[in-house]
């Protein structure tokens, strides 16, 4: 004799099921009615906006700099607000603070791990923050006095549960912002070491991320292997605004100078900006010839030029509006892993697995 | 039944988001193109990357300098 199923839990499996259906149909949905909101709005290119625009010159960019002194490859770089001091950290553990005017090496940390995926100037220029596959993010504070040692002034600040990939102070040194291969984001303060919010919404692991440029913007995008970029409310920690057109990880990230729109670099070899008024992608920056992935973007002062590191080692340099290459840079032996253009925008920074770092202007 | 409340938490939360991105004000492209366009525009003198400025300026280039002795 059969025994007969127990009905309580059939009829709450059924509902289970008929609630999951439901909300499948509802996200179906209101993803095809976004699909048609943006698609309304796509009435023009950007290049098209851009015709009048004056066409620009022959560019000539050359290393200026050479900083030589990393034992192995170099991951991340970022400028100090004084224009001149860089700090750099690489795959041999160590995080270096240059002079890039005189390329001396002012103050050098070891850290703990290898892989120092990440680092960051604090915007008062006293203090550093790195991290890496310790998935943790710490603050050193800068030394006036060359022989002190910098690691027994270290702060721990952020803890993840997968390496870190990127960090950045927000507009004061008592907040950093991270990123980590554990899918996650999150924001931090320096003092206490207290995790203020986190951002949840990737799928895969974040590997980059970007301040809004305004002081009172208060949002962040990110980018991710789930090759999306999303925009992220720092106080509610909330996710505003997702774009998924890249057919790869996301790289880079970094905002257009009025705040207005981002561009982004992906191992898909293409680069691309998305228009946040617009809510989607308004230009892809890519060639046929362009195969290689790419690691870094960075806008120069008037966001009409985006400079890209690649895979193959070197430099595109893009036209914003019209979509063009304007100039290739070679000079880097191996890839290019980071790329910042300065403050004041006179020069950029890239770092390389050929383990220096290179000043172009 | 735990895996069963899992995934409807899960769709749940993708609903609220897309409805999220669902209700946010968007513009035109031809408006906020002509907008970004004329922020390069407005601010193209003072880029010196993109201008080029004199080796005097740019502390980066080589300058002819005195070498004091």
């Amino acid at each position: 004799m059969r025994s007969p199923p127990i009905p309580e839990m059939a009829t709450q499996e059924v509902q289970l099921n008929e609630t999951l259906a439901h909300l499948k149909t509802e996200s179906d949905t209101l993803k095809t009615k976004l699909e048609e909101e943006r698609a309304k709005l796509h009435d023009v290119e950007l290049h098209q906006v851009a015709e009048k625009v004056e066409a620009l010159g022959q560019f000539v960019m050359k290393t200026r700099r050479t900083l030589k002194g990393h034992g192995n490859k170099v991951l991340c770089m970022d400028w100090c607000k004084d224009k001149r001091r860089i700090v750099s950290s690489s795959q041999d553990g160590k995080v270096i603070v240059w002079d890039a005017f005189t390329t001396n090496k002012e103050h050098a940390v070891t850290m703990p791990c290898t892989w120092v995926m990440a680092c960051a100037y604090a915007p008062s220029g006293c203090a550093v923050a790195c991290g890496g596959l310790d998935n943790k993010c710490s603050v050193y504070p800068l030394s006036l006095d060359k022989n002190e040692n910098l690691a027994a002034k270290k702060k721990s600040v952020a803890m993840h549960t997968n390496y870190l990939s990127a960090c950045c102070f927000t507009n004061s040194d008592m907040q950093i912002l991270t990123s980590s291969g554990d899918g996650t984001c999150a924001l931090w303060d320096v003092e206490s070491g207290q995790l203020l919010q986190s951002f949840h919404g990737h799928a895969a692991d974040v590997l980059c991320l970007d301040l809004a440029p305004s002081e009172t913007a208060n949002t962040f995008v990110s980018g991710g292997c789930d090759k999306k970029a999303n925009v992220w409310d720092m106080r509610s920690g909330q996710c505003i605004q997702s774009f998924e057109t890249h057919e790869s990880d996301i790289n880079s990230v970094r905002y257009y100078p009025s705040g207005d729109a981002f561009a982004s670099g992906s191992d898909d070899a293409t680069c691309r900006l998305y228009d946040l008024r617009a809510d989607r992608e308004v230009a892809i920056y890519s060639k046929e010839s362009i195969i290689f992935g790419v690691s870094s973007v960075d806008f120069s002062l008037s966001g009409r030029l985006l400079f890209g590191g690649y895979n193959d080692y070197t430099i595109n340099v893009w036209d914003v509006l019209k979509g063009t290459r304007v100039s290739i840079l070679f000079g880097h032996e191996n890839r290019v892993s980071t790329l910042r253009v300065s403050p004041d925008g006179t020069a950029f920074c890239t770092g390389s697995w050929d383990h220096t770092l290179r000043i172009w202007a | 039944m735990c895996s069963g409340s899992n995934s409807i938490i899960q769709a749940q939360k993708l609903v609220d988001q897309l409805q999220i991105e669902a209700g946010m004000e968007r513009f035109k492209i031809s408006l906020t193109a002509a907008d970004l366009v004329q922020y390069c525009q407005e601010h193209r003198r003072s880029d010196p990357l993109l201008t080029g400025i004199s080796a005097s300026s740019n502390p980066f280039k080589d300058k002819k300098t005195c070498v004091l002795l």
